[in-house]
Formats: structure tokens, C-alpha cells, sequence
């Protein structure tokens, strides 16, 4: 039954209804999807088509004369661009370890909101609000209220175990921005896992127990293995949403101090609205999407069961 | 069992301390500022609404285009993402799979990358500062989400359902609005309301191609925050107002949440 | 191997609702196959769970191999259990799933595979089935699994769970003398939940017919059937169920279908003692001798139902509002529409307290 637990988590397969291989029935099929497909396409690819142009180009917003032809040059810099690499390195570190430990965090949640006690409706509540808050404000809030040097909540709580008005955004701003990654998504792989736990049939945790095994015997034997194909959706979404985090570093560090929280989003960022170079903007950014290709293709056919493209059950 | 009472303790322990950041900012919001940047930081202070007062003075132009995109996108999500869904579900396309990962893979590919020409295009097609550039994207943002969730819902509606109703004579619109969308119009709701807190909570977009005239709720937040002088409790105001409608959906919408977040993969 | 004993045992879920198991007393004997009957919500899964140590007792005890376990938690109660939807580890394969309750007791390696490979062979479980997941098995392979994980444990108590309900008819059958014949082999001590009362009758030793939570009557299948010790056992055990209707006293007996039926003295001695004026009358179907116009009882075939060997009348008697069924031969049934009559003998027939349902002298 590992495949029915994964199917609970698969794109389910599609209901085949054959109908006659006739051409007015095939137009028919296709009618309904050409709205969202047409408007699909051309809101998302032409700018990457732009894009793809723009990158091989030299244009400077600020300077008169518009665009013209460099050829290679724009990703010769990309690629000789220490500011590019790090940008890169930063983001893989932010991404990894805040999806790390965001799992880890959410199957821990998880575990706790799984089991009944009084008032579980209500810590569940509270558990998911961290998700809900506007990334904006929550990058904010935390920016102030939570880590301010000198009226910041954190050091205030922190105070009876001898820390003394760190300025967390200074001396710790990476820690502190994948800290605030961390809170806003916890939520989500809790969520996820959950619903793992609540989906493995309660018969097979009653065989277990008569079978003999401990509580502890029967996580790693049982529900870590159910719970698999959940984890896996959870890292795999949350790398996917957690790579292009922006808000946090453009309003809590402003990508410093220096660039020590500079990630992709933000130096692309930085590239158009600072250095005003839509040339060299563009072409980090076919990088960035070759790169993202690359390790989609690779993610996705690790975990290809999760999506469940080929055939059924 | 005695250890369920020792369980949910932690329980309640973890789910406040995770829950206290968001306290305090609702805290903060009511405290006049030089209650706000105080050391040690106060708990205890006569509350005031003046914050409050001077954010929904200043917010109204905003929080007005935050609702107009997230409406407006949401609803085009759904005109759009509906027939889409039937295609690739109820009566598939022949090349089905092909179309969903075309979706999938808009998603994953970081709009970020194309920020630079993206405000060109809107620069030279006028569009710039403009409601309707956040709309357009808006929708292209939500719109593989959506279609996969519909997806998800149309695929659960029992096969004989549907040969029942073929058999009474009914043709494919009417498929669609007598036997589908009633079925599936709470997976509608849930779906619309991933949208809606994708599209309210984005900043990104609305940073980088508008200025004033379509500015959004996220930046006024940031507005929130001057050069200089105290803004503690003015900015947890704004954050608490701005915050307020994405967690009460949320808050509501629980269940719809986790089919939304992964995709309509997880029931 | 050890005997069984529940002692005043009583499970309530909700505060002010009737006890889901209210006061059991049950002795199984050791090494013996008890089957627990009844139909949906008499109670008798709560009590199987009660005895596997997967619900708690909220009265009285329950005793295994005069070991009071009623505190004990599953894993040491050295029992193993058969669930209904079979509960396999659908991580693990087959092997590992035989296999993983003697992992648990850190049975070493070559002694689990070997037992893992006796119980397969027992069971008549291909080997090469033994390295699949249980995704992979049809529905009776997964059964057999079950049953495999259970047999390999060697407990001193087997438990199971309605374990046939979701295999189709005829498996089924096959599968009931295969379990029967299984049991008979190991010796070990069996209580077995079904709501099926044919499963009940061919497979129990001694069968225990449960109802609203009570045990309504335990014994052999033979004295279930021939002597109900009240209305419900009556009705509930043979198939086709028993006739049951209730009808006025009359002297010396009953009025059924415009005469007086003559009932055995103890009957209507203990009628009259009771001071009734009405009881309910049961007649079994194959009771009911059909007599070529010379049958007391006289009736109008309403339906036919032909099985072949037998038949199945459905005769409305005379006077009467209800049908009663009525078995006949299979070759030459009489045609709906017919008038017909029948024969009974007094000592055939049962009679029950309308009020309490008790047998009335039995």
C-alpha cells in the first residue's frame, strides 16, 4: 500500500474518457484550454523571450541611446561576477538550511497537533498564523519590534541568559533573515506532514502496538516510511517558494550588511533598480532560470513518485 | 494516558511561543510610540487607537489597489483556470501531462529573473504604474496554482455522476454548470482563496512597476517606515491592518489551505 | 496456549448511553475456537479489542491464562490479531510484515525467516510473494498475510477480526474451512468476531451470540440451533430465519390460522404461570411439513424462491398477516397462488415470553 499512501499525495491521473478520435471532438477537448494556455503563454514567455534578447544586449537605463548588441559580454560578466556567485552561494545556503529546519520544525509540530488534547483546534490556529502574515509585515516586525538593539523583544527575552543588546541585523543578519523564513514556513510543512499523519490508517498503528512495538519503534518503522512521499512534497514546494524570498532581505537588511544577505531575487533586483542594467540583469536572470532548470529537472526526477506524471497506481 | 496531558502542554507551549511575535506586533499596535521604543519594552501601558487613526488615514488609496488586484486576478484565475482544469481532467487533451507541466513549470521558473524586462515591456506598453500591469500578473502568478487545485476537484467528481447526466442529455456546458461546479464549488472557494493570499500578501511586482498610481497594501508598509524618528508602533499598526484579512481567511479556511499549499496533491 | 476468561466485563464510551459491552461473562477454554456473534453495534468487536488491550475496561476484568491483564498493555498480553481490513505494513514487504512483531522481541535473523518461511508454507503462501509489498497481493493473499503475521507470532491467544468480510463469497467459503482446519492443527486458543452466523455455526467449538452489548447465550452450534434459550438466539441463528409471530392463548395451546395449534404441556404451563394471554410462537421453516391437504395449517402460496435442492415457500396462512416461510422439496414445489397445508409437531415448535423474549419452558 505504499502507492495508496502516495497516491493521496500524487497528481491524480486523469479520468480517460475516450470519445472517437474524430477532429471536431479533439477541438472540442482543446477549446476550453486555449484561454489559459494562450494567455499563460504569453504573459510568462514573451518576458523571457524579452529577457533572453535583452541579455544580449548593453543597456543602461540611466544612459541615453538605448539598447544595442554585445553579444556574449552581459554573461561573461554574469560569470565572472564574484557579487553573482555569492549571490548564488547566499541563496543556496538560505534556501537549504531554512527548508532544513523548517521540516524538521513541522514534523515535530506535526507529531504535537496529532495527538488529541484540549484546545488542539486552537494551538493549531496559532501554529499556521506565522504563515499568514504578509510577508512585508512580518520581515518588518520582525526588523523592529522583535530585534531591535535597543527595544527589541528578543533581547528583552533573552536578557536572563546573558545576552546584552545584540543588534541580531548586524552581527547575526543571515541567521536572523533565515530565521524569519523559518517561522513564516514551518507552517506549511507542518500542515503538510499532518496531513500524512492523519491519513495513515489507524489499524496499521493498532497492529503495531499488538505486534509489540514502543512508540519509538513504531515511528521509524511505520510512520517515518508513510511519511515519506509528504516530506518529500514539502521540501520540494518550499525549496520552490523559499529560492525566490524576497521581501525579508529587501526590508529587514536591505541585502547587507554588504552583501552577506544578498540573495538571487535581490541582486537582480539590485541590478535593475541600482546599477540600472537591464542587460546585465537580464542575462543573471537566464542564468538564474538555466540554473533553476537544471535542478528542477534534477528535484523533479528524485521525487518524480511525488508527481506521479508517469501512468497510474 | 498519562502522558497525553504532558504532550499537550508542550503543545500549548510551543504554539504560544510561536504564536508571541505576532502578539507582540498586535500589542505594539496599540501603544502610543514612546511606549513603543522603551528599554525594557512595556507590557503593560494605556493603549491608544492614534496609530490605528493615522493608518486608515493614509491607507485608503492602497489598501483600494491591493483590493482591486486581488479581486480582479482572483476572478480572472477562475474564468480562465475552470475551462483549463476541464481540459486537463474531465475531458482531457490528448497531451494532458505535456499541458500540466507547462503550468507547473511557469511556476517554478523565478519571475525575479525577468524584472528588468518585464518593466520595460510595461514602460513602453504604458502600463507602468498602472492597476492593471498587477492584474495581468497577478494572474499568471496564481493561474498553474489554480488549475492544478480545480484540477484536483474536478477529478474527484464520481464517473457515474457524469455518465448520468450524459445520459440525460446533457451537453458539455451543461455538464459543467449543473453536475460540476456545484460539486466542486467548495474546492472554488478554497482555490480562491490561495489566490486571494498570494495576491494580497505580493510585493515584488508591485515594488518594481508601480510607483503611486497602483501602489498596494505591502507598500504602504513600507512607507510605514521613515528615514528618521520613532515608528515602532505606527509600523505594528500598519503590519496588524495589513495582516488582519489574509489571517482571518486563513484562519477560516484552514483545511482549504493544505490542498492549496501543495498543489491540490494532498487532500 | 491458555484459557480465556472475561469476568463482569463492561465497556461505556459515553456517559448517560448504554454500555457498548455491559457485564460480560465468557469462559473460553484453552485451546479451544469461540466465535462471538451478533449483528452491528451487540458489542462483540469492543470485546475482542478489550481482550487484545485496544480498549480499555471500564467495569470488571478480563483473564488470560489465569492472569489478570486487564491493565496490561497489547504487546505483553502474548496474543496476536487478525484485523478486518488485514492492517499490513504497506511499507514493508510481505516477509517483513510476517515478520516484524518477532523483530520487535529481537528475535535473531535466521530464526524469523525461518518461521516466516513455516508460516508461508502453512498457509499456502508462494514464496516468491514473500520479498512484495502488500500492494502487490490480490485481496486473499493479503488475507493469508495476516493470518501469517498472526500464526508466525506462536501466542497463546489468536484474535481475529471478522477476517472474511472482504473476501467475495466463494473465497470466503474456501477460506472458512482452511482458517477451521488451521486452528484445529496449532491448538491455539481462538476468539473470532463475525456477524455472519453461517461462519459462526460451521467454524465455533462453541459459539457466543451477543446483542445490545449483552451475551444473550453461549454454547455449542447444535444447542444454539435446537435449543435458543430466548427470542433473539431464535431468530437470529439458522437460515432461513425462524418463524416468529405472535398469537393469543388458547386452551391447550394457540390460535394460528383459524385453529388451535396444540403446544407441549411444560409450554403452556409456564404460559399460564406467567399469567400471559399471548406468546410469541417459533416454528423453523423446515419444520413446517408440507402435507397434501391433510395439514392443520392451511395457507396460500405467495412467492416461490427455488434453490434447487429445496425451496423456499413464501405462504400467507389463512387469516394471517404475516407470511411465514416454509421449506419443501426442490423437484415438484407447489405454484404461487396454490392453497396448501402444513403439519406441525408440537414438540418442533418454541415459545417465548412476548415481553422479556425468554424461552418459555425449554
Amino acid at each position: 500500500m505504499a502507492v495508496t499512501d502516495a497516491s493521496a499525495v500524487a497528481a491524480p491521473e486523469t479520468r480517460v474518457r475516450p470519445r472517437g478520435a474524430s477532429r471536431k471532438d479533439a477541438w472540442q477537448r482543446r477549446l476550453p484550454l486555449l484561454p489559459a494556455l494562450i494567455y499563460t503563454i504569453v504573459v510568462t514567455q514573451i518576458p523571457f523571450l524579452v529577457t533572453l534578447w535583452y541579455s544580449f544586449q548593453n543597456y543602461f537605463f540611466d544612459t541615453p541611446g538605448g539598447a544595442h548588441w554585445t553579444g556574449l559580454s552581459n554573461y561573461k560578466q554574469v560569470f565572472s561576477s564574484a557579487a553573482f556567485r555569492s549571490a548564488l552561494l547566499r541563496t543556496v545556503e538560505m534556501t537549504v538550511s531554512a527548508v532544513l529546519v523548517a521540516m524538521v520544525l513541522g514534523v515535530v509540530f506535526a507529531l504535537l497537533l496529532d495527538r488529541k488534547f484540549i484546545g488542539r483546534g486552537v494551538v493549531r490556529t496559532l501554529i499556521i498564523t506565522p504563515f499568514l502574515i504578509m510577508p512585508a509585515a512580518a520581515a518588518l516586525l520582525w526588523a523592529g519590534p522583535m530585534l531591535d538593539p535597543n527595544f527589541g523583544l528578543l533581547n528583552y527575552l533573552l536578557q536572563p541568559f546573558g545576552v546584552h543588546h545584540v543588534a541580531w541585523l548586524s552581527t547575526h543578519a543571515l541567521g536572523s533573515v533565515i530565521v524569519v523564513m523559518i517561522w513564516q514556513w514551518t507552517p506549511f510543512m507542518t500542515l503538510i506532514v499532518l496531513a500524512g499523519l492523519q491519513s495513515q490508517p489507524s489499524d496499521t498503528l493498532e497492529a503495531a502496538k499488538v505486534d509489540g512495538a514502543g512508540a519509538l519503534a513504531t515511528f521509524r518503522e511505520l510512520t517515518l516510511p508513510h511519511l515519506r512521499p509528504y516530506i518529500e512534497l514539502g521540501i520540494l514546494l518550499g525549496s520552490v517558494y523559499l529560492v525566490n524570498v524576497f521581501d525579508a532581505v529587501r526590508l529587514m537588511t536591505d541585502g547587507g550588511p554588504g552583501t552577506t544577505t544578498t540573495n538571487l531575487p535581490f541582486y537582480l533586483y539590485e541590478q535593475v533598480n541600482n546599477a540600472f542594467d537591464v542587460g546585465g540583469a537580464a542575462a543573471a536572470g537566464v542564468v538564474t532560470v538555466i540554473l533553476t532548470i537544471i535542478v528542477a529537472t534534477f528535484a523533479l526526477r528524485l521525487f518524480a513518485r511525488v508527481f506521479q506524471f508517469e501512468g497510474a497506481n | 494516558m498519562s502522558g497525553t496531558i504532558g504532550w499537550g502542554v508542550v503543545a500549548w507551549v510551543v504554539g504560544i511561543a510561536f504564536f508571541l511575535p505576532v502578539l507582540w506586533m498586535v500589542l505594539t499596535a496599540f501603544k502610543p510610540e514612546s511606549a513603543a521604543e522603551t528599554w525594557p519594552p512595556k507590557f503593560t501601558f494605556s493603549p491608544t487607537l492614534a496609530e490605528f487613526r493615522l493608518v486608515f488615514s493614509g491607507w485608503g488609496p492602497y489598501v483600494t489597489h491591493s483590493a482591486i488586484a486581488t479581486v480582479a486576478s482572483t476572478a480572472l484565475v477562475l474564468v480562465l483556470g475552470v475551462p483549463a482544469a476541464y481540459a486537463l481532467s474531465v475531458h482531457p487533451v490528448k497531451r494532458w501531462r505535456d499541458g500540466l507541466f507547462f503550468f507547473i513549470s511557469t511556476k517554478m521558473l523565478p519571475i525575479v529573473a525577468a524584472i528588468g524586462p518585464l518593466y520595460v515591456i510595461a514602460l513602453k506598453a504604458h502600463l507602468l504604474d498602472s492597476i492593471w500591469v498587477l492584474i495581468i500578473l497577478y494572474t499568471a502568478m496564481n493561474l498553474p496554482l489554480a488549475i492544478w487545485m480545480i484540477r484536483s476537484f474536478m477529478l474527484e467528481v464520481p464517473g457515474e455522476m457524469l455518465e448520468a447526466a450524459e445520459l440525460d442529455g446533457a451537453g458539455r456546458t451543461r455538464e459543467m454548470t449543473e453536475v460540476i461546479l456545484p460539486v466542486i464549488s467548495p474546492g472554488l472557494i478554497s482555490t480562491a482563496l490561495i489566490c486571494v493570499i498570494f495576491a494580497w500578501n505580493e510585493l515584488f511586482l508591485a515594488l518594481n512597476l508601480t510607483v503611486t498610481n497602483a501602489a498596494t497594501l505591502p507598500m504602504f508598509l513600507i512607507s510605514s517606515v521613515p528615514q528618521e524618528g520613532l515608528y515602532i508602533a505606527h509600523l505594528s499598526a500598519a503590519a496588524t491592518v495589513a495582516s488582519v484579512p489574509v489571517v482571518l481567511v486563513g484562519w477560516i479556511a484552514q483545511r482549504s489551505l493544505v490542498r492549496g499549499l501543495s498543489m491540490g496533491a494532498i487532500k | 496456549m491458555a484459557d480465556v476468561n472475561y469476568i463482569q466485563a463492561t465497556r461505556v464510551y459515553a456517559k448517560d448511553a448504554p454500555p457498548a459491552v455491559d457485564a460480560l461473562d465468557l469462559d473460553i477454554k484453552d485451546g479451544e475456537f469461540m466465535v462471538l456473534v451478533g449483528p452491528s453495534g451487540s458489542g462483540k468487536t469492543t470485546a475482542l479489542r478489550m481482550l487484545a488491550g485496544l480498549e480499555p475496561l471500564d467495569g470488571g476484568r478480563v483473564e488470560i491464562g489465569d492472569k489478570d491483564v486487564t491493565f496490561v498493555s497489547p504487546k505483553d498480553r502474548d496474543i496476536a490479531m487478525v484485523f478486518q481490513n488485514y492492517a499490513l505494513y504497506p511499507s514493508k514487504t510481505v516477509a517483513e510484515n510476517m515478520a516484524f512483531a518477532l523483530k520487535m522481541q529481537k528475535v535473531p535473523k535466521e530464526e524469523r525467516d525461518r518461521r516466516v518461511r513455516e508460516a508461508a508454507r502453512l498457509l499456502d503462501l508462494d514464496e516468491k510473494l514473500l520479498d512484495r509489498k502488500p500492494k502487490a497481493l490480490s485481496g486473499g493473499q493479503r488475507q493469508r498475510v495476516a493470518m501469517g503475521r498472526a500464526i508466525v507470532r506462536e501466542p497463546r491467544v489468536f484474535l481475529m477480526d471478522e477476517p472474511l468480510s472482504n473476501l467475495d463469497a466463494k473465497l470466503r467459503v474456501q477460506t472458512r474451512s482452511q482458517i477451521a482446519e488451521l486452528q484445529r492443527r496449532l491448538g491455539i486458543t481462538t476468539v473470532y468476531v463475525t456477524h455472519d452466523q453461517v461462519e459462526a455455526m460451521t467454524m465455533g467449538n462453541r459459539v457466543a451470540v451477543l446483542a445490545g452489548g449483552k451475551l444473550q447465550q453461549c454454547d455449542t452450534p447444535r444447542q444454539l440451533y435446537d435449543n435458543p434459550v430466548n427470542q433473539f438466539v431464535a431468530g437470529f441463528i439458522g437460515s432461513p430465519a425462524m418463524n416468529l409471530q405472535t398469537v393469543p392463548l388458547a386452551d391447550g395451546g394457540v390460535r394460528l390460522a383459524g385453529i388451535v395449534l396444540p403446544l407441549p404441556n411444560a409450554v403452556t404451563t409456564a404460559a399460564s404461570r406467567a399469567g400471559l394471554s399471548e406468546l410469541v410462537l417459533g416454528i423453523r421453516p423446515e419444520h413446517m411439513h408440507l402435507a397434501d391437504g391433510t395439514g392443520e395449517l392451511t395457507g396460500e402460496v405467495v412467492l416461490v424462491e427455488d434453490l434447487g435442492a429445496d425451496a423456499l415457500l413464501h405462504v400467507r396462512l389463512a387469516g394471517e398477516s404475516n407470511q411465514v416461510v416454509a421449506r419443501a422439496e426442490g423437484r415438484t414445489p407447489p405454484a404461487p397462488g396454490q392453497q396448501v397445508t402444513f403439519h406441525v409437531r408440537p414438540e418442533d415448535t418454541f415459545a417465548f415470553n412476548p415481553g422479556t423474549g425468554a424461552r418459555l419452558a425449554g
